[in-house]
């Protein structure tokens, strides 16, 4: 009997400490990315990508993590080291799943990183594929505040660049505020970002 | 209660004695610490970030065989095999990951263009923001070190050489006839639109054993591999009009370019020193089919121009003007594949075939000309290890040449066999060696011979390093002569390269000497080449020079800019030149400023382009020695204009030397002496002083942001 128990106890107990492990874990990350640690933050969520395998979140934020980090970047070669880290670890998961809104928005971001570093070269030749991405995205999931904010902050820098209006943008980051409010996130760590960054947006709007 | 307690005993003991510490020190090839790296076990969660000493230690409950992970930016992934009880603290070397940027590259003679590598120059952007000559994918390349200002020309003239040792290649394949014809002084242009490619390669000198038949140089075009987008271009030009459409499928995609060019509005409108019976019209297409294959990429070029003028000119030698009249036809079209297969094995094939034919009227001679000329080429590469790579293969060149003039018959049947090996040794992180030979028959001149090739790059720091490049260089002797003679051999050149590079954040140094010798040039006894003439190979030259290169696109805030000097010293005896002298198209002292300038507010582009050459040499018959004469020194300066309408409508405006600076190339001197035993001569002159240039261009595609600026 009890043996039955120690065995049964040990089975709950690696249940739980492996669904407490990735709590854990990803929890430790967001930590360290907040404190703006943003390479241990993506060596953890690195670690986790590798230990499971069936969900995309870890591979999705260190795509996540090291774009933004490129985009505080001046150095080239650092640059260059940080989206190809970005890409590789989103193709993984693109591969998967190619109809997922969240990774083709940060396969976007990629591009734009790439288009604010060479304007020049990079501009013509990657504006059209980011907006079809965005254009993907949002066919896919309408209701995303993300894909709403990403794509028309995206645009604002087109209309600045042609001198037009960018009134109608506004009106969609407005509508991606009001999206953020009822977004509801599938699990705990699913991204949710992107109110803060909207809201300031929307205050250059004006 | 007991039981209880004996659990959580048991489950303590179990925590405490799987425990293990996992710890050491990450470094790179030279000992460095290397901070930031990850090292974890493959499949839990425990590990741990590298310090900045590069020290490393996490706990893990982990057991048995696992796999630890170091992983650090700019570091390959090292994946090290443990048994968990076993493992003891210890230091490991991370391997840098060989990237363009830091990676030892041979790039003594070679300009690059486009990609990403640190050695391109160029940018796609620049082959036509380049003001200059709008349109001509090769006249960016006459801004860089080491070509001549031959503006009666048109064509590349590299290192002493004449325009026909410059060889081009689409995707890796020969074309035969690169230039449109023209007539007498009347510059031309290559019958390539730069929609279609990516990435050009020019070397001046010192390249590699896969090619053949270039005494100086040779210009390396690759078509695109996959087009970004679906599109449509349309172009409205004041010379003409151009159409273009790229479709993608699946794995494959095609896109097709039109151009339909007329002078006539142009020229009513004004009109140049030509007297023209019918301005130069041409229509033409370029197209390029690729197919996506399992282990590699099939692409299918082809391009057909048909283009005539007619035309009257002055000439020194003719009391009347005298008339040119051409009717060209140019096809050029190749098939090329390049995959993998094996283990690592790569493999390149092409096969090309050219069709030319000229026919009209020259004075009052009726000619007709046809060359039909085929390239077949076999590659195959394989990295033997990290350190060395080797590759080898085969090629073939079919000429035949005919020539009908008044009835008078001429031509040639050629036929040259080729094989080439190379192989790279990489012998540190910063030394490397190509080494390969060049094995060549020509069944037609019935002479083979092996020409060797060694090159070797040595890196001194992170941005700077230096290589160089021996090699011998052979070209069966032109059309021109082969056509009344098979007696002769091929013509040879010796090239020794010394360049040192720097290279820094968009920032880019270059310079380069060199020493070229030629032997086996062509010599004839006639004031041109004719049917009676006697040809020999005893013509003999040399070309030595330095060579600066300097661009900056980061000093200035949206200004880009380049300047290139050359500096050249060459004298060659060749054709019927009486002794060594320094041929009519070379010029001692070339420079080159190229400058673009972005204004935001306008969203406009505004590019400038300055040139200037010192005096060129020429025969002056009424003086004792030969080719003492100097023409005055060359200066041009030429700018440009892209302002964006919208996302997808572009205007374009250029005007070629601005200042309409009266240049002269050269001279022409009359045959005979006049009554009062003078030879009369004549300038030879640009065409028209200045030339405008307006275009509009709009691209048509669903994501509506795409524009043709890539291509101005």
């Amino acid at each position: 009997m009890t043996k039955i128990i120690i065995a049964f106890v040990l089975f709950i107990t690696s249940l739980v400490s492996a669904q407490g492990q990735f709590e854990q874990g990803m929890g430790k990350a967001f930590q360290l990315w907040g404190e703006g640690k943003n390479t241990e933050a993506s060596a953890i969520f690195e670690r986790i990508a590798a230990a499971e395998k069936t969900s995309w979140l870890p591979n999705y934020y260190v795509a996540l993590v090291n774009t933004t980090s490129a985009f505080g970047t001046k150095d080239a070669a650092q640059i260059d080291l940080l989206l190809a880290k970005a890409q590789n670890a989103l193709d993984i998961e693109l591969i998967k799943n190619p109809n997922n809104a969240e990774l083709l928005v940060v396969q976007a971001m990629i591009n734009t990183a790439w288009i604010a570093f060479d304007p020049m070269t990079n501009g013509p030749k990657l504006s059209g594929t980011v907006m079809g991405l965005y254009g993907k995205a949002e066919a896919i999931a309408p209701e995303n505040p993300r894909v709403i904010f990403e794509k028309a902050e995206f645009e604002i820098g087109g209309a600045k660049f042609w001198g037009t209006d960018t009134k109608p943008m506004c009106a969609q980051i407005e509508k991606a505020i009001g999206l953020f409010a009822t977004f509801k996130p599938e699990t705990p760590f699913s991204p949710k970002w992107g109110l803060d960054r909207a809201k300031i947006a929307l205050k250059n709007c004006k | 209660m007991k039981s209880f307690l004996s659990i959580t005993i048991f489950f303590f003991t179990l925590i405490s004695f799987s425990q293990t510490t996992i710890s050491g020190k990450i470094v790179d090839e030279k000992n460095k610490p290397i901070p930031n790296a990850n090292i974890y076990i493959y499949g839990s969660y425990d590990g741990a970030t590298s310090n900045n000493t590069g020290d490393f230690s996490f706990a893990t409950t982990a057991e048995g065989n696992q796999t630890l992970i170091i992983s650090a930016l700019s570091f390959e992934i090292k994946k090290l095999e443990i048994v968990m009880n076993k493992y003891q603290s210890q230091t490991l070397v991370l391997k840098r990951i060989a990237t363009e940027l830091n990676e030892v590259l041979i790039t003594a003679g070679t300009i690059e263009s486009g990609g990403k590598s640190r050695v391109s120059v160029l940018k796609p952007l620049d082959i036509l923001t380049t003001a200059g000559n709008p349109g001509d994918i090769v006249s960016a390349f006459k801004t860089l070190p080491g070509t001549q200002i031959v503006g009666e020309s048109g064509k590349l003239f590299v290192r002493g050489g004449e325009a026909n040792e410059t060889q081009t290649f689409i995707d890796g394949i020969r074309v035969a006839q690169p230039y449109l014809q023209t007539a007498n002084n009347v510059p031309t242009r290559s019958t390539f639109s730069p929609l279609l490619f990516k990435g050009t390669s020019f070397s001046t000198g010192g390249y590699s054993a896969e090619y053949g038949e270039a005494l100086s140089s040779i210009l390396v075009m690759n078509t695109i591999d996959e087009p970004d987008l679906e599109k449509t271009d349309v172009g409205v030009m004041t010379v003409g009009l151009g159409l273009g459409n790229t479709q993608k499928w699946k794995s494959n995609s095609l896109s097709v370019n039109t151009s339909y060019i007329n002078l006539q509005p142009y020229q009513s409108l004004l009109p140049d020193n030509i007297e023209w019976i019918k301005p130069y019209e041409s229509i033409g297409g370029e197209t390029v089919f690729r197919q996506k294959l399992d282990r590699g990429l099939l692409k299918f070029y082809a391009s057909y121009t048909a283009a005539n003028f007619d035309l009257k000119q002055d000439d020194v030698n003719y009391p009347n003007k005298l008339r040119t009249q051409n009717k060209n036809n140019n096809l050029y079209s190749n098939l090329s594949y390049k995959g993998g297969f094996g283990t690592n094995w790569n493999i390149f094939a092409g096969i090309s075939f050219a069709k030319s034919s000229n026919k009209g009227i020259f004075d009052v001679y009726n000619y007709d000309s046809s060359e039909n000329a085929s390239h077949l080429k076999l590659k195959l590469t394989k990295p033997i290890s990290d350190k060395i790579k080797t590759s080898f293969g085969t090629d073939f060149f079919y000429t035949n040449f005919s020539e009908s003039i008044t009835n008078f018959n001429s031509g040639f049947h050629s036929n040259i066999l080729a094989a080439f090996s190379e192989t790279d040794f990489l012998f540190t992180n910063n030394l490397i060696a190509k080494v390969g030979f060049r094995f060549s028959k020509n069944y037609l001149l019935d002479e083979s011979s092996i020409a060797p090739r060694l090159a070797l790059a040595y890196k001194l720091a992170k941005n700077q390093q230096f290589s160089m490049a021996y090699g011998t260089f052979e070209q069966a002797p032109k059309n021109d002569y082969l056509k009344y003679t098979t007696h002769l051999q091929d013509e040879k050149a010796q090239h020794y390269i010394l360049s040192y590079e720097f290279n820094k954040d968009k920032q880019i140094f270059k310079a380069e000497v060199y020493y070229k010798s030629y032997d086996n040039l062509v010599k004839y006894d006639t004031k041109s080449p004719v049917y009676n003439s006697n040809f020999n190979n005893s013509g003999t030259g040399y070309a030595k020079g330095l060579e600066l290169f300097w661009r900056d696109n980061k000093n200035i805030k949206n200004l880009e800019y380049w300047i290139s000097y050359s500096y050249i010293d060459t004298k060659r005896d060749y054709q019927n030149f009486p002794k060594q002298a320094t041929p009519s198209f070379v010029a001692d002292h070339t420079l080159s400023l190229v400058t673009k300038y972005w204004i935001q507010d306008w969203r406009s582009q505004i590019g400038a382009t300055y040139t200037f050459s010192s005096g060129r040499p020429y025969n002056n018959p009424n003086e004792a020695i030969f080719m003492d004469g100097k023409t005055k020194a060359y200066n041009n300066l030429s700018v440009n204009w892209a302002y964006l309408i919208s996302p997808q409508k572009i205007l374009f405006f250029s005007v070629t030397n601005v200042a309409g600076i009266k240049n002269v190339y050269g001279y022409n001197f009359a045959n005979t002496p006049n009554s009062v035993g003078i030879y009369e001569s004549q300038a030879i002159v640009p065409t028209a002083d200045r030339f405008f240039f307006v275009g509009f261009f709009w691209t048509i595609s669903k994501d509506k942001k795409t524009n043709q600026l890539e291509n101005l």
